[in-house]
């Protein structure tokens, strides 16, 4: 009976306690700096380079380039550039492997839609979620030559 | 005479004690159960299959989402294969950061699979106050990788993220709060009558059946076989740490419950001493090239997953992708031995049986 | 007299109605607080009318009964369960004024009563045609026919103390002293009795949601699901109030604090024993079926029948007598 009387009175302590909820919906969550939310783009950074594309797991990233309008300059520019959030994973794979820092997360998370077209996200879309970007980018990559991770 | 008959009764795939969507064909006479069958693969991926056609660094967010409630210890496994096959050498800072979010994820799992576990018997607030400490450790790990269940947080030759700065002070504060809580969790639950009621006595089984179904981590530990891949097998720097493997001695279901809790309480030990000792400065990735061709060969590693033995077996052709990959995922062999002890049981031990084997479904079906 | 007859039922209808309707709100907001949560506070102020809204919902929904189900049973247990719960508030004195019907067999009554409700689970249980339901309206059956004895034995001593099954007299005779304390044991025996006559933590076996789903409803929607749900918790009322009138004196004030008017004391009292049930549920697990059918006739029946012993004993002893 002692213990059925011992536990009685740990619930009872515990309905004093400060409430552990947070008021979600009313009030959005904060997330660390480091939260892998949705990507943001910045297509001015981008070289096509395809390596996120490479990277990504679920194959849910698609982009083409075109020739640099600027025939004096060599190399491509991003034409477009599409991220499937209903298979993308958010495992922060292609934010790593991006040399120039052109998709970089952000701690935006709220992802629910009503249709399932809305989530697929177009360049122009990933470039506007450009509020909450994570500040640390690729900090634990060294980006010392030779030192490079996959 | 009454003429009495044989009742099949379908557990899940939708139930609420299933624990995801194992399905369980049981027959039952009265109340007694006669026969049980276990049908899983609602739940199947294709995980291994899959990883065929992905190189090592993509393996890691599908191996999360196996036994996501310890999507750590799922990490390291691959992570930890790879590295070894590669003979790769590890920076002693991440090694440090692996053991600490390890042994965090390792509370946290038991955490739930305490909560869960008293839901199961009927007991509502273990559960939520379970889940109310588990959310530290989750907040701990946002903090640290940006996920609060799937973490793709170690890579080959090291850790994604090396620590922000403060968070090792707060795994310190975290393991002095979680100490004072179990003395809550002891209080509530372990000399609760009826608790003890529906546990002692229930399911169980000898040292032998258990090592002759393979079971392992706390499964095995708790007929008395001190078997620990961190002390047995010792990988990563465990060496180094000075803690304690629980086992039990009887093999019912009060005695894994106990077992769990403590291995709650030398996991703390183990975060106490990798705090304190925890490396300044140096590097959190090792020398690992570009692209990662893992030598060809084949290997087999085994790391103590909360659950038990997780192993994972590569083979590797020489390319950047392995060419066969198979885990030996400890739920699904703990599953095993479910029908043998069922049989003649009452189907409200069911659900204790069940829970007491703690099984993540996403790993049973991987 | 007449009118009184029609509107006093209707107008109690009404005010326990209100009671499920916040008792529940309630339950959640207590269990939530125990648990480190808020509980509902979304539909209206505070959550008040989270109640309501889930009732309107039961009663809009679609009202769905299995193709093999046994169609007249599966519509006539949800009456079958709910009647006797609300006839058997007729017999309880809530003040000395307030009481529908005083009869001198008034606690026969209520125990007679009560027990028609099991019919109805097990009714329940049987049309679904579901495994389920029947193995929770069998245990159902089994758990209420086993703890009705103790429950029935545990009052016995202030049968005999009072001489009457009046409860109008029961609590006539606690003015001085409240039974609790001269008929502890009853009183615990009783206690755990009600808890698992109203089929709750660490009793609910019947509808145990970890093992057996919801046991004798889990075919049951809408209107009819309400329905057992709502005779589930007009016991709580019922038993609440049964337990005040036995062992807490009533609408007798203690300390002489007589300017409190009567039918607050009774609501405080009530009030507590709710709390206490809600309590229960948010620590206890659930206890085994065969474990409950022994802890009953091993356990509590002695206990209950040493009380009537003690009761019998002590009731010649000059000094301490005059307390039964």
């Amino acid at each position: 009976m002692f213990g059925l009387v011992k536990g009685l009175g740990i619930t009872l302590k515990n309905m004093t306690k400060p409430k552990v909820t947070y008021s979600y919906p009313d009030e959005p969550l904060e997330m660390p700096d480091r939260f892998r939310g949705i990507q943001h783009f910045d297509p001015e950074k981008c070289i096509v380079c395809n390596q996120c594309a490479r990277i990504c797991p679920t194959d849910c990233i698609t982009l083409t380039g075109k020739k640099h309008p600027d025939p004096e300059k060599k190399g491509k520019v991003i034409d477009t550039y599409d991220i499937n959030f209903e298979i993308c994973i958010l495992c922060d794979l292609c934010t790593e492997v991006c040399p120039t820092e052109a998709i970089v997360m952000t701690n935006n998370y709220e992802l629910a839609v009503y249709s399932r077209d809305e989530l697929f996200k177009d360049l122009e879309w990933l470039h506007n979620n450009n509020t909450n970007i994570r500040v640390e980018n690729n900090s634990a990559k060294p980006k010392a030559p030779g030192g490079k991770s996959s | 005479m009454l003429r009495t008959e044989e009742m099949l009764l379908n557990v899940g795939p939708q139930h609420p004690s299933t624990h995801g969507v194992l399905r369980l064909i049981v027959k039952i006479d009265g109340e007694t159960i006669v026969d049980a069958e276990p049908v899983i693969g609602y739940l199947h991926r294709g995980t291994e299959k899959l990883a065929e056609d992905l190189n090592y660094t993509q393996i890691i967010p599908y191996t999360d989402r196996m036994d996501y409630l310890s999507a750590m210890t799922n990490n390291y496994a691959i992570v930890h294969a790879t590295e070894q096959l590669m003979g790769l050498e590890i920076p002693e800072r991440a090694e440090f950061l692996r053991v600490i979010v390890m042994e965090l994820n390792r509370i946290a799992s038991h955490l739930v699979w305490m909560g869960t576990y008293l839901l199961d018997i009927g007991a509502m607030s273990p559960f939520l106050y379970a889940f109310r400490d588990r959310e530290q450790i989750l907040n701990l790990f946002n903090e640290l990788c940006g996920a609060r269940i799937t973490y793709n947080y170690m890579r080959v030759g090291g850790v994604k993220w090396d620590a922000p700065p403060g968070w090792i002070d707060k795994v310190g504060e975290f393991v002095q709060y979680m100490k004072k809580q179990m003395d809550e969790y002891h209080g509530l639950i372990t000399g609760n009558e009826i608790f003890i009621q529906r546990t002692k006595g229930i399911g169980i089984y000898d040292r032998e059946t258990a090592i002759q179904f393979g079971l392992s981590g706390a499964n095995l530990r708790v007929t008395g076989v001190k078997w620990d891949l961190r002390k047995n097998q010792p990988y990563s720097i465990y060496e180094r740490f000075d803690f304690d493997v629980p086992v039990g001695q009887t093999g019912d279901l009060y005695d894994k419950y106990l077992c769990r809790m403590q291995e709650i309480v030398e996991s703390l030990k183990i975060l106490e001493q990798a705090v304190e000792q925890f490396p300044e400065g140096g590097s959190t990735m090792g020398k690992v090239p570009r692209v990662l061709r893992v030598p060809e060969g084949e290997i087999y590693v085994g790391i103590e997953s909360p659950r038990g033995e997780l192993g994972c077996h590569i083979v590797s052709k020489g390319k950047d992708k392995p060419w066969r990959l198979k885990f030996r995922r400890p739920s699904f062999y703990n599953l095993q031995i479910l029908p043998t002890l069922l049989k003649g049981e009452n189907i409200s031990n069911l659900v204790a049986i069940l829970g007491g084997i703690d099984i993540v479904l996403g790993e049973v079906d991987c | 007299m007449n009118l009184m007859m029609v509107v006093g039922p209707v107008l109690l209808l009404f005010i326990v109605l209100g009671f499920v309707t916040y008792a529940i709100l309630f339950e959640r907001k207590v269990i939530g607080w125990i648990q480190n949560r808020i509980g509902p506070n979304r539909v209206g102020p505070w959550g008040l009318l989270q109640t309501v809204a889930d009732v309107f919902k039961l009663l809009i929904k679609e009202d769905i009964i299995p193709a093999k189900a046994d169609e007249s049973l599966f519509r006539l247990a949800p009456v079958i369960a709910f009647v006797p719960a609300f006839a058997v508030l007729a017999v309880i004195p809530f003040t000395e004024k307030i009481q529908f019907a005083d009869f001198a067999v008034g606690l026969l009554y209520y125990m007679a009563i009560s027990s028609i409700t099991i019919i109805g689970i097990l009714v329940g249980g049987w049309a679904s045609n579901n495994k389920y339901a029947l193995l929770g309206g069998m245990r159902s059956a089994a758990q209420m026919i086993s703890y009705e004895i103790p429950l029935v034995m545990s009052v016995v001593g202030i049968i005999m103390s009072v001489g009457s099954l009046n409860l109008h007299e029961i609590v006539e005779a606690q003015q001085k002293v409240w039974f609790i304390f001269p008929q502890f044991v009853g009183f615990a025996v009783f206690l755990i009795a009600s808890i698992s006559e109203l089929n709750r933590t660490p009793f609910d076996l019947p509808e145990a949601e970890s093992e057996l789903v919801a046991g004798y409803h889990v075919e049951y929607t809408g209107f009819r699901f309400a329905f057992f749900m709502l005779a589930e918790y007009v016991y709580v009322f019922a038993m609440a109030s049964l337990t005040t009138v036995l062992y807490l004196g009533g609408w007798n004030a203690p300390f002489g604090l007589t300017f409190i008017p009567p039918i607050v004391w009774f609501i405080l009292k009530f009030s507590l024993i709710v709390f206490f049930l809600f309590w229960v549920r948010a620590t206890m697990p659930r206890i085994r079926v065969d474990q409950l059918m022994q802890f009953a006739w091993k356990v509590l029946l002695p206990l209950a029948l040493a009380n009537i012993f003690i009761t019998a004993v002590f009731k010649e002893i000059p000094v301490i007598g005059k307390f039964y």
